[in-house]
């Protein structure tokens, strides 16, 4: 078997040599026979004439020698290819275009497999993690859509289910690592000891928390991970043991966590909003006590017994909702919902991206129908010449295994070339990245969609290849040769006589137009979007978080950290105002509880008041150029020993007090606290996106409410890197163990909150960029195949005095005629489908008539062009000229 | 004359060769010639199909070709039986033998 396959290698290198040999061999024998007939008696010529003719033709003796050599089908193959490269050498226009439709088809659909694929598809980086789930509780009756449980409830949740194998308690927290010369924020995550083992994680060095470690007083310990450990202590390998100071207390490490080992904020939303933790920490007491129903700060996952399902996990936890709702005077929306882990990572994505994939599936099946429809043209071209091989001898598998040779290296370069698109394509998606699409950035694209992709390309090629092949192969030699081969099968210039290759036309602009009035909409909805007004001016104002917590900062530390800060950071050049807020607009920091209203009785069926609560400076409003509407903001004179004030927004004063008499009123947290005055009414803020309308906002004075961690914004006059660089100074002067981080424009903030409608708008444009050109391919396509071959046609109706002017508008006539069709198809298809979008949308119908004929205009315009060149070279035939070649 | 002479049946010209080729290398003429002689002139060896089957042999490991100067210093390609084409022979010639044997078998019978 090798001797066999390494004697046909060798014949297939050798093979000049191999031939010349044959023919010394057969010289030799013709010679040596010659001789023996000579020898018999025979006259020279004779004897040769004898030798020949025993020997049998001398040219397919050799032919036959070759065939046995075992190397026919390679060389055939060979040939095969040399002939379709010089064929597509020939028609260098038409190759382009098929090799760009695949490229673009193929390209595409690689890139966003691999997107999908990354994001929906590719498991979690966990052991059996459909098994995993996340719990919130939910009171959509008062709209809280989804909150933090308790440890209370946690405790209830272990000990009442019957359909988890492990439970863990977590709570993300920052604090403060005072190990080098500034201190450095850290972000944590609590835990009880089962949250590291149920995400599969193992410890690189030392070991991860041991169960006991949940009960009350065990040493303070903590767990790395690895990017912290490098970070922070240079991959000290000594670390396990060591002790570290974290908000003034020593630590111990007992382990670090490999490299591999991810969690992050797509994973654990966490109440502190941390994108990754830097180290684990055990629960600290308030989480250990069972009877804390207070505290809902904490997330809660679990692992479901093998055999639950995910819905017999939600029953189970339904019935202690229900028991929590009850005994603990729950309102009667409340419930706890059980979430997969990966619905919970993948969430809000996933209709974009579904979208996304119906889109490259459309381009898909439109660079399909461009090919098909090319090869078919070029099959059609080419039946003379066919005839003419045929009628030489070929025979008919040879023909179509040369056509299909043809074909599938065309499938090959657009594969080839496929996959550059799909390369830059994943290239310029990890550019626009947006940053809180989870799990992009593992993006990339893997061998299994290679494979994809270079299978999709060969199976083009041999199916849009196969059905003209066989059909070009049927040819009729007569008729074919007399026609003069310009296809007796088409009626020189009408399309009606080719109704499949009218029908792909049809299809191309009737599948592009639901696509581009889907990125039409989108973009409407992302200028919307971008036009809502957010409620301050977010033109040069710097943000940053700071931290100012710790054992010594009482409250009354924090009111003067904070007055000191606004007084030297207001002063500084570029700065024209400054002022700090608890959790700042378009920052995942929080802040929200109930509130009472003087006078108000709230009605029986309707629960608690929940408003957001922040704790604000007096300049603060002032730097945001959030609008008083009435009364005035907050004082210098506002504080601890001077009666507790606050302001409210518009939002909040026009519900309870819509006669614009709100200043004065009274209200209070709980029925425990006294009662504070409203003394200002302001302006309302899209807290938590532009998309999103707020909840009523409650502020108190920071000198009233000192909060540790607050935002400082600063309103500069330029957005140089300088003043934030001056600002950050100016603060670590006054303290340098308060950390300061998160330092970004508010323009930014606004951009960044706008990352997820960008990208799926630049998405769905892409797509419906390249399914505009595909179809613009496609027309121009059909429409200069049709002139190719009804140029007899057009020569005879010039010869016979038709206008040029005619001749244009016959064309243009034709090739309209299937765009319209095509577009009113799309049109009623777009209608039907863009219905499916509307979550993506905003400020924007689904049926919004601006963008459906824009679109639809566009198309007709891009058809109109695509016709123009086929149109313009059938003018200027020479009927002469046409004619005599015919 | 030709009338008389038995076509080849397929397959078969490989055995022959083979076996023309067991005593001693030779080159196609010769081989031609003397599968004439041996089979006296019975059977009919197309000289033609005689270089093809060469090649087909020589893929198969069966027999060797080298180029060497012969009686006349004339050079010629000759071939040789490696020991694989030997045992391939002892192979073909059993099956032959049993073939043949059953095929009388059967028309003694039939």
């Amino acid at each position: 078997m090798l001797n066999d396959l390494l004697y046909r290698l060798r014949a297939l290198i050798h093979r000049r040599e191999m031939d010349a040999e044959v023919d010394d061999e057969l010289r030799d024998h013709l010679e040596r026979e010659t001789e023996k007939y000579r020898r018999a008696g025979f006259t020279p010529t004779e004897a040769a004439r004898r030798a020949h003719l025993a020997l049998g033709g001398r040219e397919q003796v050799k032919q036959q020698s070759r065939d046995s050599r075992g190397t026919k089908f390679v060389e055939e193959v060979h040939q095969d290819f040399r002939y379709a490269l010089r064929s597509f050498a020939r028609t260098p226009g038409l190759t382009l275009l098929i090799v760009l439709s695949l490229a673009i088809g193929i390209g595409a659909n690689t890139a966003i497999f691999s997107i999908t694929s990354t994001l929906l598809l590719k498991p979690l980086p966990y052991p059996s993690p459909d098994r995993i789930a996340m719990l919130w509780l939910r009171s959509p009756g008062i709209g809280i859509p989804q909150d933090w449980p308790s440890p209370g409830q946690y405790r209830d949740i272990v000990t009442q289910n019957h359909v988890f194998e492990d439970t863990a308690l977590a709570r993300g927290d920052n604090l403060i690592l005072t190990e080098h010369a500034k201190a450095v924020k850290v972000d944590v995550i609590r835990t009880t000891a089962s949250l590291l083992p149920m995400l599969g994680a193992r410890p690189m060095l030392g070991r991860i928390f041991l169960p006991e470690e949940d009960q009350p007083g065990k040493p303070e310990t903590v767990v790395l991970t690895y990017g912290f450990w490098q970070r922070e202590f240079g991959s000290d390998p000594n670390i396990v043991g060591r002790s570290i100071t974290l908000n003034g207390a020593p630590h111990t490490v007992v382990g670090v966590l490999p490299a591999k080992f991810r969690l992050n904020h797509e994973v654990i939303p966490t109440v502190a909003g941390i994108d990754k933790p830097d180290l684990f920490l055990p629960p600290e007491a308030e989480a250990k006590d069972p009877g804390n129903y207070g505290s809902e700060n904490y997330n809660i996952l679990a692992r479901l017994k093998p055999g639950v399902t995910m819905s017999q996990a939600q029953s189970d936890i339904a019935v202690i909702a229900a028991r929590l709702r009850q005994e603990k005077h729950r309102d009667p929306s409340f419930t706890i919902s059980v979430v997969p882990l990966n619905d919970q990572v993948v969430g809000n994505v996933r209709t974009a991206v579904l979208i996304l994939l119906g889109g490259v599936a459309l381009v898909l099946l439109i660079a399909c129908t461009n090919v098909a429809n090319l090869l078919l043209s070029r099959a059609a071209v080419r039946q003379r010449e066919i005839a003419i091989r045929a009628a030489l001898g070929a025979g008919r598998v040879r023909v179509v295994r040369q056509l299909l040779t043809e074909s599938i290296s065309l499938s090959l370069m657009g594969g080839v070339a496929g996959m550059a698109v799909a390369a830059l394509g994943i290239f310029i998606t990890r550019k626009i990245h947006p940053g809180n699409i989870p799990r992009l950035d593992e993006l990339g694209i893997d061998l299994r969609v290679l494979g994809f992709t270079l299978a999709i390309s060969i199976l083009t090629g041999i199916i849009f290849g196969l059905a003209p092949a066989l059909r070009a192969s049927r040819v009729d030699l007569v008729t074919n040769l007399k026609a003069g081969g310009k296809g007796s099968s088409v009626g020189g210039l009408s399309i009606r006589h080719d109704k499949l290759r009218g029908a792909l036309v049809i299809a191309e602009l009737a599948i592009s137009l639901p696509l581009l009035v889907g990125a039409g909409l989108l973009v409407r909805s992302f200028v919307r979007l971008a036009h809502v007004p957010p409620g301050f001016n977010p033109q040069h104002v710097l943000s940053m978080n700071v931290a100012a917590y710790g054992p010594h900062f009482q409250s009354t530390q924090r009111i003067q950290f904070y007055q000191q800060l606004t007084e030297r950071v207001s002063h500084l050049p570029g700065v024209t105002a400054t002022g700090a807020v608890s959790a700042l607009p378009l920052t995942p920091s929080v802040g929200w509880g109930g509130v009472l209203i003087e006078g108000y009785v709230p009605p029986a069926n309707e629960p608690e008041l929940q408003v957001d609560l922040r704790v604000a400076t007096p300049t603060y409003f002032s730097a945001m150029q959030i609008p008083l509407i009435r009364g005035r903001m907050f004082a210098d004179t506002d504080t601890r020993n001077m009666p507790s004030v606050a302001i409210i927004d518009q939002a909040m004063a026009n519900r309870f007090w819509p006669h614009g008499d709100a200043v004065g009123k009274r209200i209070r947290r709980s029925d425990e606290t006294p009662w504070t005055t409203v003394v200002g009414v302001v302006g309302v803020v899209k807290e938590y996106g532009l998309d999103t309308d707020a909840r009523m906002v409650v502020y108190y004075p920071h000198a009233q409410v000192p909060a540790g961690t607050m935002y400082v914004v600063a309103r500069t006059t330029n957005d140089s890197a300088s003043t934030a660089d001056a600002i950050v100074h100016a603060i670590n002067a006054i303290d340098p163990e308060v950390p300061v981080y998160d330092v970004t424009t508010m323009q930014q903030r606004l951009q960044d909150s706008m990352a997820r409608q960008r990208f799926a708008m630049t998405m769905l444009g892409g797509f419906a960029g390249f399914a505009m050109i595909l179809a613009a391919i496609g027309i121009y396509g059909v429409m200069s195949f049709l002139v190719t071959q009804g140029t007899a046609d057009i020569a005879i109706r010039m010869a016979l005095g038709a206008h040029r002017a005619s001749i244009l508008s016959l064309v243009f006539q034709q090739g309209m005629r299937l765009a319209l069709v095509g577009l009113v198809v799309g049109f009623a298809g777009a209608l039907a489908l863009t219905r499916m979008m509307s979550s993506l949308l905003f400020g924007v119908t689904p049926t919004d008539p601006l963008t459906f004929f824009s679109v639809f205009a566009l198309l007709l315009l891009v058809a109109l062009f695509a016709c123009l060149f086929p149109a313009g070279r059938a003018m200027r035939i020479d009927p002469m000229v046409a004619l005599r070649t015919e | 004359m030709a009338e008389e002479r038995i076509e080849l049946p397929q397959g078969t010209l490989d055995l022959l060769i083979l076996k023309a080729l067991a005593l001693e290398s030779m080159h196609g003429w010769a081989i031609s010639e003397r599968l004439q002689q041996i089979s006296r002139e019975a059977l009919q060896v197309q000289q033609g199909s005689l270089y093809p089957a060469l090649h087909r042999l020589e893929r198969r490991g069966w027999i060797k070709a080298h180029w060497a100067t012969s009686e006349n210093n004339r050079r010629a390609k000759y071939y040789t039986l490696t020991p694989r084409g030997r045992k391939q022979l002892e192979v073909e010639i059993t099956a032959w033998r049993k073939l043949t044997v059953a095929v009388a078998h059967v028309l003694d019978i039939a």
